[in-house]
């Protein structure tokens, strides 16, 4: 206990040398921005500043990551109240009650309970990856290859299940990411799979590249295609958060913050899956429950804390197995790679100090969180009038700058554009985006994991089952498979009520 | 504050996002992903499997891709039967007409798609920029009619050179990265 407040203290030193408030201030204001602006979402924004972070060392670069990841997901919430539009996914169920707020002429109250919520939820979970990441991740040191396996395939089947509300979609979007991943060169042999003698194929395709084409282009077509919006009001009130309006939903707050932190921790589920948990169960557990809907400040507080409070929790799979909580989680992960940092079962051995500075990294960003919410309302409000004809081009710019810097490639971006096409035809198909990006993500570790497997057990197909913790994964994969059958959920649900 | 004629206040967010594909779109990506994932094993099937390195062969390099192309026909094919069971092979789908949404789409794709796959790294990466960014800006901001027409194309041609220096000034001056 007195090593794990010595490393959290030393993370804090260690994090807050080298002008890190001033990183944390720019970042956590571009991620607001970013998250602010509908088009633009927390995937692309980690995504497009992992280009800036290059030439950074591995620290600075993940402080200012998690601050624009902590800023893009609270930032959104600002385009949900005042444009009914949600910024981000994630804060697709603050509109639900944000905007009926902001019609009644309490948009600046909703914007102070989207803070204080937001605040809270992300000091929650961060709380949850302190006191758990580091028990956890030495747990993980016991997965092997076996376990990995499953580890990896459990992330695409939940992710699947519960990520787009159709799971035979969510499956077929997880596997399509799996066979994308399998393009280049392989481990075992250096043979070059689906290359076609192509060079630049056979180096296999960028995961940023790749990334920022689904995330980044498909959203430019999509925010083109519809019709402008408008915010509601220009007049706000006092943003200052209301302390009545936390004591008086302390349950909620807690309620959500660990909903948030636990679906944040599920591979692949990520913030908004989060945000709709908690609003669903804040509104079962309310005693005003004919409120949401129409102005809930208990439902926008539920929405905002689960979705903040969900960030710490996806990076706590990062750290531990490798494998990300949500989508721009997966960005983290793949930028801590770039940056020589391994994030896997490994790092509780390796730097075990890591984890806490992440843990100071989000409470940094968390703070500056807080002041922007007080102080950063009207520049927001302007900034949200952008007229989209002016801001997506430039947001296509940075996406090619993005696409190209990591190898500098032409290549890459002809796969930027290629990704971002397929990745708006399947949206078009409403195929979800998540299980996409998690089989891309996770296909290298799976490909090697099942190789490697096969290999220790000669060929035997047995210990991916036998094995204790292989055969508890194994039954979680399985079961998140069959939830999804239509009429298994519903046979569950009868039985519990006639029992 | 009066929306100008092409902005609207949405009420919902989700009215169009939350709607299904239709069952004949269903069943024509259920076929082409068939194709996919039966492309994908016949590919994999091609590849060598190294036995004589391994020993068991287990090591094969389309084992993994292989089952994935499998699991993409599979589902394919389950996706096919649902669509086809709820109508997708007898009902036709609605033809939309061609709408202001289509054009726009198309405009952003094409413009898009010159930039990135054809000017860029051909013309100085500012010059790419700029001239995207103003031809974006301008085709997206025609429609709005003649009036002050003349205004926003000053102001399309200053967001364009804005931005191509900006980006080149930051990208390249101050986090040293190569641009293309």
């Amino acid at each position: 206990m007195t090593d794990a407040f010595n490393m959290l203290l030393g993370g804090f030193a260690h994090v807050l040398g080298g002008g890190a408030v001033w990183h944390a201030l720019w970042a956590v204001l571009i991620g607001i921005v970013i998250g602010a602006l509908p088009g633009l979402t927390a995937t692309m924004g980690v995504a497009l500043l992992t280009t800036l972070t290059f030439g950074m060392g591995p620290n600075v670069a993940m402080l200012v990551l998690v601050c624009v990841y902590v800023g893009a997901i609270y930032g959104g919430s600002r385009s949900a109240i005042l444009l009914n539009i949600p910024g981000t996914p994630a804060s697709a169920a603050s509109t639900l009650d944000g905007f009926p707020l902001a019609r009644q002429g309490l948009a600046g109250r909703a914007m102070g309970i989207s803070t204080s919520g937001s605040w809270l939820g992300t000091l929650f979970g961060t709380l949850i990856l302190a006191l758990f990441a580091p028990s956890f991740g030495e747990f993980a040191l016991k997965f092997g290859s076996y376990e990995m396996f499953w580890v990896a395939m459990f992330g695409i089947i939940i992710a699947g299940s519960l990520s787009g509300g159709d799971p035979l979609k969510g499956y077929i979007a997880g596997f399509i990411g799996l066979f994308v991943a399998t393009i280049g060169q392989e481990t075992n042999h250096a043979y070059a799979r689906f290359a076609y003698g192509n060079g630049d194929l056979a180096g296999g395709l960028g995961l940023l590249p790749v990334l920022v084409g689904v995330f980044g282009v498909a959203e430019v077509l999509s925010a083109m295609r519809g019709p402008a919006v408008r915010a509601v009001s220009s007049k706000i009130d006092s943003v200052i958060p209301r302390i009545r309006d936390i004591t008086q939903y302390w349950r909620t707050i807690l309620r959500s913050g660990a909903l948030g932190t636990f679906i944040g921790a599920m591979p692949g589920l990520g913030e908004d899956i989060a945000a709709w948990t908690s609003y669903a169960a804040a509104k079962r557990a309310s005693a005003e429950r004919e409120k949401f809907g129409k102005g809930s400040i208990e439902g926008l507080m539920a929405a905002e804390t689960g979705e903040s409070a969900c960030v710490p929790g996806a990076i706590i799979p990062v750290l531990t197995l490798a494998v990300p909580g949500s989508a721009p989680a997966a960005v983290l992960m793949a930028a801590m790679m770039i940056h020589g940092l391994n994030p896997g079962p490994m790092l509780a051995i390796t730097s075990p100090e890591f984890i806490y500075q992440i843990v100071a990294m989000l409470v940094i960003a968390d703070m500056v969180k807080l002041f922007y919410g007080l102080v950063l309302v009207k520049p927001l409000l302007w900034i949200l009038l952008i007229p989209r004809a002016r801001l997506m081009p430039v947001v296509f710019v940075l996406c090619t700058v993005g696409a190209f810097a990591i190898t500098s490639r032409l290549f890459d971006i002809w796969v930027m554009l290629g990704a971002g096409l397929v990745g708006f035809v399947l949206r078009e198909l409403r195929f979800p985006m998540a299980p996409l990006v998690l089989g891309i993500v996770l296909g290298d570790l799976l490909d090697k994991n099942l190789l490697r497997g096969l290999v220790l057990s000669g060929g035997d197909l047995t210990p991916f089952f036998t094995r204790p913790i292989s055969m508890g994964l194994c039954a979680l994969t399985l079961l998140a498979a069959a939830w999804s059958i239509p009429g298994v959920a519903g046979l569950f649900r009868r039985r519990r009520a006639t029992a | 504050m009066t929306a100008p004629a092409n902005e609207v206040e949405v009420d919902s967010p989700f009215d169009g996002e939350k709607a299904p594909a239709s069952p004949r779109a269903d069943l024509v990506t259920a076929a082409v992903l068939f194709a996919l994932g039966v492309a994908i094993i016949a590919q994999a099937w091609q590849m060598p499997r190294f036995v004589e390195q391994s020993g068991t062969g287990l090591t094969a390099p389309g084992i993994v891709p292989g089952f994935y192309g499998a699991m993409i026909a599979l589902l394919a094919g389950l996706l096919g039967l649902r669509a086809v069971r709820r109508g997708g092979w007898t009902v036709r789908a609605a033809r939309r007409p061609a709408n202001g949404d289509g054009r726009q789409l198309l405009t952003a794709a094409v413009l898009g798609v010159v930039y990135a796959g054809v000017l860029v790294g051909r013309v100085p990466f500012w010059m790419a920029s700029a001239l995207f960014v103003f031809a974006f800006t301008t085709a997206f901001e025609w429609v709005q009619g003649p009036e002050r027409r003349a205004r926003r194309i000053v102001e399309a041609v200053l967001i364009g050179l804005g931005t191509g220096l900006a980006v080149t000034l930051v990208f390249e001056k101050l986090f040293l990265l190569r641009l293309p």
